[in-house]
């Protein structure tokens, strides 16, 4: 009993930390808006473009688009570009003692971390819905059953934790904001080309396919992929073991990180 | 012995290059406004982060009514409140919304909360501007919020980091009067690190001054303040004879400057200060003026740390000062 009412309390605690973001976003919706055009431009010029190459198609599963293999891309691509950056806010938070302050009280510090990492995944919901919406005015042909969607956004929210935890381990260790800049920018692009989110692994140099299938984008675009193109469910136990699996090892790096940064 | 709210026990913090708190012991007792100073850098901050278990200790324990803080740091962290120097009310919610999140994180049963969030609102008069975005308020009401934050879970012992740093005069009694008002009505233990010494002289009810990581001295501003050694005396005479004639009466002038000002240091000036105008007088001297000062804790800060108030400060900690000024005014 007394093990149960403590992860009542840890999962408690990190909800009250994302709803400080989801009221922070209830009284200010301009960021959910300026994040939405960056996935916006990649579906609709970049994606446009793209998919009248031949080489392209050739190599994507049989049976879809271009568009229709890379929305899954844009959602993963939008939840890791927003996510990656999300140390700096805690170094920031840190600066001001506002972390002390989080700190002090009886919350526990990975249920803090957990909390921020949640916090994350709601901001990347809302650029899905974005995405999602696009992708239907430019009607591109996706699979929009309410389980498909459902399981999309579970992926959303796994892969903005999963990153965000990794942007707060660095940030543990690099422990200033300009720093956290460079380190964001240098990790969101391999990160995203080495993985399926815009070209099949088919196509890429052979030497970066590797890191493909150690990157853990690769698998939530698959995931994603397979709901809301292929149909295909086979992949999506695997898939789901290694998100999951990443995430809470960063999210246990990004908890021990906590203890170093405010010492 | 009667149990104390916090007791601090050969304390010792020793970083990598410094030993930022070198066997430091002292307690407060129930109900005590105590005042911890001294210069940056002398070990204030990372004698306040232990205690709010943020930091474990190297060696030494402190207590939080008899609770140790580096075993049983949850249960500290729910008897005591924290507010920081810096801003830390969040700009994009409304003031309810920031207390509430606070009395959420504080594990308070959803039935009692609205109730003392309501209380605490009205404690600190903010009751009229509740569902306001906190990015409107001035730096006095957005240090009052933080306090209510501080205070929503009723703790036995506040913690309060230069609580009227950057604001205005009457923002700052403000502040003032709700502290005492606190320890008053509620008996709340209050802890507080300052660099305003006025602030510490109304408030507080015992001071340490530290530095260089060690407690320099402890005691009430009053006793502090008289173990100074005595009033100074200045006179302006332009007799030249001045200094002599001084030191026939038995007095000793410490400086003997040329534009006739002489510096005497005494033992309770005011009722000294007719006899020796009468015996300069007697003794053909015209006294133009004379001034009496009385020690206040700056002359105890300056003697207890030298005059290296600003030595000690970082890059990091003088931009931080800065901009909380900057940022509440």
């Amino acid at each position: 009993m007394k093990v149960l009412s403590e992860v009542r309390k840890y999962f408690a605690n990190a909800f009250i930390i994302a709803e400080l973001e989801m009221r922070k976003i209830r009284h200010d919706q301009t960021q959910i808006w300026v994040r939405m055009v960056q996935p916006a431009l990649w579906l609709a010029i970049y994606g446009l473009a793209m998919s009248k190459l031949n080489a392209m198609s050739a190599n994507i599963p049989a049976g879809l688009t271009y568009l229709q293999f890379m929305t899954p891309g844009v959602l993963a691509q939008s939840a890791l570009f927003v996510a990656i950056f999300f140390g700096i806010n805690v170094v920031w938070e840190r600066d001001l003692g506002l972390l002390n302050k989080l700190l002090s009280t009886p919350a526990s510090r990975s249920s803090i971390i957990l909390g921020k990492a949640l916090s994350a995944g709601v901001r990347g919901i809302f650029q899905a819905i974005a995405v999602i919406i696009l992708a239907v005015i430019l009607q591109v042909h996706l699979i929009l059953n309410p389980l498909a969607i459902l399981g999309t956004f579970v992926v959303i929210v796994l892969v903005s934790m999963c990153f965000s935890c990794v942007s707060m381990a660095i940030a543990s260790l690099v422990k200033t904001r300009e720093r956290m800049m460079g380190f964001g920018q240098v990790m969101t692009m391999p990160l995203f080309f080495a993985s399926s989110a815009i070209y099949p692994i088919s196509i890429m140099p052979s030497w970066i396919r590797p890191l493909a299938y150690v990157n853990p984008l690769t698998y939530s675009v698959d995931a994603m992929r397979d709901m809301l193109a292929t149909g295909n469910l086979h992949s999506l136990p695997l898939d789901f073991a290694v998100i999951i699996a990443t995430t809470i090892l960063f999210l246990v790096l990004a908890s021990l990180g906590l203890k170093k940064m405010i010492s | 012995m009667e149990e104390k709210a916090i007791v601090v026990q050969n304390l010792v913090k020793q970083y990598p290059k410094v030993r930022a708190v070198d066997d430091v012991s002292f307690s407060v007792d129930k109900g005590e406004i105590f005042g911890l100073l001294g210069p940056n850098g002398a070990g204030k901050t990372t004698t306040i982060r232990t205690l709010l278990t943020l930091i474990p200790p190297t060696s030494g324990e402190t207590l939080i009514y008899n609770v140790n803080t580096a075993k049983n740091s949850e249960e500290v962290r729910r008897m005591c409140g924290y507010v920081p120097q810096d801003v830390s009310a969040d700009g994009d919610l409304t003031a309810y919304e920031n207390v509430l999140i606070s009395a959420k994180l504080y594990g308070m049963p959803p039935k009692e909360r609205k109730q003392r969030i309501q209380e605490v609102l009205n404690f600190l008069e903010l009751t009229d501007r509740e569902h306001d975005m906190v990015n409107t308020f001035s730096g006095g009401m957005m240090r009052r919020l933080e306090i209510a934050q501080a205070l929503v879970n009723r703790p036995k012992v506040l913690f309060l980091d230069e609580p009227s740093i950057g604001l205005d005069p009457n923002a700052r009694r403000i502040i003032w009067g709700l502290i005492k008002k606190l320890r008053d009505e509620f008996n709340t233990t209050i802890m507080m690190t300052t660099h305003d010494m006025g602030e510490a002289d109304v408030l507080c009810d015992r001071i340490g001054i530290m530095n260089r990581g060690k407690l320099a001295t402890l005691g009430k501003p009053e006793g502090l303040k008289a173990a100074v050694g005595g009033d100074i005396i200045t006179i302006n005479s332009n007799n030249p004879n001045c200094s002599l004639k001084l030191k026939e009466l038995g007095y000793s002038a410490i400086t003997d400057s040329a534009d006739g000002n002489f510096d005497l240091i005494v033992n309770n000036g005011e009722t000294l200060i007719p006899h020796l105008l009468e015996g300069l007088k007697a003794k053909g001297v015209v006294v133009e003026s004379v001034s009496l000062k009385k020690p206040t804790l700056d002359d105890v800060f300056l003697k207890y740390t030298g005059a290296r108030i600003e030595e000690g400060d970082t890059f990091a900690e003088t931009r931080r000062a800065r901009q909380s000024f900057t940022r509440r005014s």
